[in-house]
């Protein structure tokens, strides 16, 4: 369990999501065991203690966002929605706890909100959040409350502009302070088409590692496949992009075996869009600033309420198609493969990109990294234009 | 006291006393619904004074119960619940299945249906709004199961036994009239032994939803979570191929058990393959009334297709390679009212023991003996573990508690091989389910050859499910839902608020009343224990994959761990005789 808490620890400091020193996690077995910042370790095992659950995280962000959404919503307000569809679909909602909340019951009044919710944002504390399996769960449901608060607080800044005492200055350290510059420069990608198994796998690894590394997204959410011949090698469902090798499975297109019953639930989505562009390799994830823009429509008077579901239109952000469309089974296999062959980009709404490389994933890369960069600057411009007109 | 009905709930039992011919109904209160919700739980409470009689003893309860979400549009839920002592296990023993009669039954106006006495001849009950009739049904004692659903259809959904239940075969199922079956334990016999035929019901009255816009709200995140599910509705998961999607899967992790567990791999698994089944018998989607998943499958003209576990032991474990002869190998099963997974085990046990496995053409002849008693199915009717005791062989039951293992072998996932042990039933792999973290990575993968964790893992486990087929809901809900939503579910339906804490608590109460009936019977430690040869053989390593024997003493430490997670003794009882007396 130890280890354990000590990869994961070290995760959300590379992830840059967490204040080193302020991440505490607690596992239990037939005993608790709890570690990291003495704090967030002791409440982090009080809460275990109340829970039919084995892991937990207690961790205070590197970014100020949660406190501020907890402090922009109405007083009679206990929780927030994400506003992006991967983290919806799994969380439903974010509870949060105010700080004036009795510090002698807190840890009750967490783990309550924590028998129903996998995530919680303790304000003036951090994010709780618990794993039900295993260390690595409470690590990522962590990352997705981080991730769904990021998302929302930049959208909601967009929209409403600064409420709060500090959060202007807080924004200006977040972007020339925290944020650094995306690029693919430096990295070094096998040149296709690729045939040998081995490689493939090594390479499918590789960038995986690439895309957290480099920042571009969270570790957790996001696939990556690459074909040759009859055979799609995609990441497996639940899988780390950082943590790929032994979760890549070899899927031959024509179906002839199950066995990639484990394959990512985007399955369906690769196989499509190998079909419609011909590419060689494909790789998704879920930037965070694509994901802000995507949601950023300038239509007025629009009939459809569900737009991240039923929008059948196709917008752009500079030259990248933006269609909706839900996970998995549920639409957005249908949407992409067609607008994708073309521009080999595309963004889903509220969720994340879709790259296609026509022999590797360099251009794959690169071009995730373009679209994301992009949004990243159109965001920055349009916030100006709204606090200009204030 | 108020007089308003909960809703989702019916606050109803019919109570059957066929020794006396009599029938009646009870109110249930309110607090033992909360606490115990229905399904499992509810039948498990009910057991609390009976669970010592012998299985076959005439007053030994034999309880339908439906679950607070059966009736509404909840996905998967509409189930029921059987449950009983075990004459197979001598265990408590509850099983649930699918289909229309669930509803009709909730629909009657029941939450649960307790049966006692035995008749003097053979009968059925028939159920509706109106009341309940015991109907002498001396004509259909020795027809099959097929024979008796189309004869008693006509007054509403049918659950009958087929030759096997009647001969008190140990592990005789009960069947549906769409074809799904209370599988396992031998509950079939129970009812065989109460000479009860069939069980009809015919209610279509409505169950109420306290809050319909939550409902839905909730319905929707469920149904957005299956499809992003890859098991389930990805396009190589369970809606497509049903679950002999899994045949691939367990081959390429080379964890298939074959000729009685000797080998991990069997080379010919691809000829009953999901796809493979699909191209033969043009296999269409079929399954639970009312189910969005529909995992089961049937050819065109409606002849139910085997199921996982059934394919790979009718198959691999006696080395049988046609996919025609498994086919039939179910399809009899299903006429005969015999479990597929006991009998596929049985003979292949009985195999090993006399040096050699059924071919494919002995098979039918066999499993009719069994049903029948006839023969060497005199033998094979009392299952693997006596089969192999009574040949001096009593290793070769490839069994925990004497409930033959299904098709995932524990050498290859060893939470799975805890889980086994540690449930209360007898070794079923649905009472924790760990394939789906060890092998199908939901909710997240755990390491397969690590035992890390699993005594939690599995004790955690344990509760969820024992909630969930108190709901009752279909496990395979969960390899996309979580009890988050179904909680969420429940609140709507029932105007109580329920979290998945409070679900796994309720769970927790229900294994460990289930545990401690096992106790008072007799059940120890010593029954916790997988069959010596996974700790001594070798599975089939290959492919980069190794699978040795399990690890002795590794596994017992896991399992003392289990006990300390649980609160129980070294020994796996409890410290507290009075354990009951404080339950609700
Ligand atoms: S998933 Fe399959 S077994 Fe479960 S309720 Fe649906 S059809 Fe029945
Ligand atoms: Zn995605």
């Amino acid at each position: 369990m130890l280890d354990q808490i000590a990869e994961y620890t070290h995760k959300l400091v590379a992830d840059r999501a967490a204040l080193p020193g302020e991440i505490a996690f607690a596992a239990q077995d037939d005993t608790i065991v709890a570690a990291g910042n003495p704090e967030l370790a002791k409440l982090a095992g009080e809460l275990l203690s109340r829970l039919s659950c084995l892991g937990m995280a207690a961790a205070r962000p590197s970014l100020p966002f949660a406190d501020f959404l907890v402090a922009r919503a109405p007083r009679e307000e206990s929780h927030i929605v994400p506003r992006d569809t991967e983290t919806r679909t799994f969380l439903h909602d974010i509870p949060f706890v105010r700080r004036e909340a009795l510090e002698a019951e807190l840890a009750e009044a967490i783990a309550r909100l924590l028998g129903n919710r996998k995530g919680v944002i303790v304000e003036g504390v951090g994010i709780v959040a618990s794993g039900a399996l295993t260390v690595e769960q409470a690590y990522i449901n962590w990352s997705s409350v981080f991730h769904s608060a990021f998302v929302k607080y930049l959208q909601d800044v967009l929209h409403d502009g600064f409420l709060l005492p500090g959060e202007a200055e807080a924004f200006d350290a977040f972007r020339s302070g925290w944020l650094r510059p995306l690029t693919a420069e430096g990295l070094v990608f096998r040149d296709g088409p690729l045939a040998d198994p081995a490689e493939i796998l090594a390479e499918i690894a590789a960038v995986g590692r690439y895309t957290v590394e480099r920042g571009l997204v969270d570790s957790f959410f996001g696939n990556i496949s690459c074909k040759s011949g009859g055979v799609i090698y995609i990441s497996q469902t639940a899988a780390s992009l950082d943590a790929l090798d032994g979760c890549i499975d070899p899927v031959p297109t024509d179906n002839s075996s199950t066995f990639g019953i484990t394959a990512s639930s985007e399955l369906l989505a690769h196989r499509r869009i190998y079909e419609h562009s011909g590419a060689a390799a494909i790789l998704h994830g879920h930037p965070k600033f694509a994901v802000v823009m995507s949601m950023e429509c300038t239509e007025r008077n629009c009939p459809i309420t569900d737009c991240w579901k039923e929008c059948d239109r196709v917008r752009f952000l500079g030259d990248t198609p933006v269609v909706a469309g839900e996970i998995g089974a549920g639409g957005l296999a249908k949407r992409v493969p067609p607008v994708i062959a073309g521009p080999r980009k595309a963004v889903v709404y509220g969720h994340g990109v879709f790259t296609v490389g026509a022999r590797g994933f360099g251009d794959a890369f690169r071009a995730m990294v373009e679209v994301e960069n992009w949004c990243r600057d159109a965001y920055f411009r349009a916030l100006e234009g709204k606090l200009a007109k204030g | 006291m108020s007089s308003v009905k909960a809703l989702g709930w019916r606050e109803t039992v019919l109570r059957v006393d066929l020794s006396a011919r009599k029938s009646w109904r009870e109110p249930i209160p309110r607090d033992l619904l909360h606490a115990y919700l229905g399904g499992r739980g509810l039948g498990v409470r009910f057991m609390r004074d009976h669970f010592r009689l012998d299985p076959f003893d005439a007053e030994i309860p034999l309880i339908f119960a439906v679950g607070p979400l059966c009736g509404t549009p909840a996905p998967t839920a509409a189930r029921l619940t059987v449950v009983t002592r075990s004459p197979l296990t001598g265990t408590i023993y509850d099983c649930s299945a699918g289909g229309r009669f669930a509803w009709r039954l909730k629909g009657a106006g029941l939450d649960a249906v307790v049966i006692t006495g035995r008749s003097t001849v053979p009968v059925a009950l028939v159920i509706s709004p109106a009341g309940a009739e015991i109907v002498e049904v001396p004509q259909l004692w020795g027809r099959t199961v097929p024979d008796t659903v189309s004869a008693l259809s006509g007054r509403g959904s049918v659950a009958a036994i087929g030759l096997a239940g009647e001969n008190r075969v140990l592990f005789a199922n009960i069947m549906m009239g769409e074809g799904n079956s209370v599988g396992r334990g031998g509950l079939g016999a129970v009812m065989g032994a109460k000479n009860l035929k069939a069980v009809v019901a015919s209610g279509d009255r409505q169950t109420g939803i306290a809050d319909p816009g939550r409902f839905d709200v909730a319905r929707q995140d469920v149904m957005r979570l299956f499809r992003a599910s890859p098991v389930i509705f990805g396009e190589l998961g369970i809606s497509e191929y049903g679950t002999p999607a899994l045949v691939d899967l367990m081959r390429q992790r080379r964890m298939a058990p074959t000729e009685n567990f000797r080998r991990t791999v069997f080379e010919e698994s691809g000829n009953y393959s999901g796809p493979a089944i699909r191209r033969d018998y043009r296999a269409r989607k079929d399954g639970c009334y009312g189910c969005p998943i529909q995992c089961k499958k049937s050819t065109p003209e409606g002849e139910p297709l085997p199921e996982y576990e059934t394919v790979s032991h009718f198959g691999a474990l006696n080395g049988i390679s046609s996919l025609a002869s498994i086919v039939r190998s179910n399809t009899l099963c299903n006429e005969l009212g015999l479990d597929t997974i006991s009998a596929a085990a049985t003979l292949s046990a009985w195999g090993e023991a006399r040096g050699r496995f059924s071919d494919a053409d002995e098979v039918p002849g066999l499993l009719r003996d069994t049903a029948m008693r006839v023969g060497e199915g005199e033998l094979l009717a009392l299952g693997s573990r006596r089969v192999a005791e009574h040949l001096g062989r009593p290793g070769l039951s490839m069994s925990v508690k004497g409930l033959e293992l299904p098709a995932y072998d524990p050498r290859g996932a060893y939470g799975m091989a805890l889980a086994y042990c540690t449930s209360n039933r007898g070794g079923c792999h649905l009472r924790a389910y760990p394939i789906s973290h060890e092998i199908l990575r939901k909710p997240i993968a755990t390491d397969r050859f690590s035992f890390s964790g699993k005594a939690r893992i599995i004790a955690i486990a344990e509760d969820t499910n024992a909630a969930v087929d108190s709901l009752v809901a279909c496990k395979f809900s969960f390899f996309g839902a979580t009890l988050e939503e179904y909680a969420e579910l429940l609140s709507a339906a029932t105007g109580t608020d329920y979290s998945p804490q409070s679900l796994k608590e309720i769970g927790r109460r229900i294994f460990l009343t289930e545990r401690f009936y096992n106790c008072e019977n007799g059940f120890g430690a010593a029954d916790d224990q997988l069959p010596e040869r996974f700790f001594s053989e070798p599975g089939s390593s290959g492919e980069g994959i190794a699978i040795p024997p399990i690890d002795r003493g590794r596994f017992a430490e896991e399992l003392q761990k289990y006990y300390r997670v649980r609160g129980l003794t070294p020994e796996g009882t409890f410290d507290d005789p009075d354990f009951l007396l404080k339950q609700p």
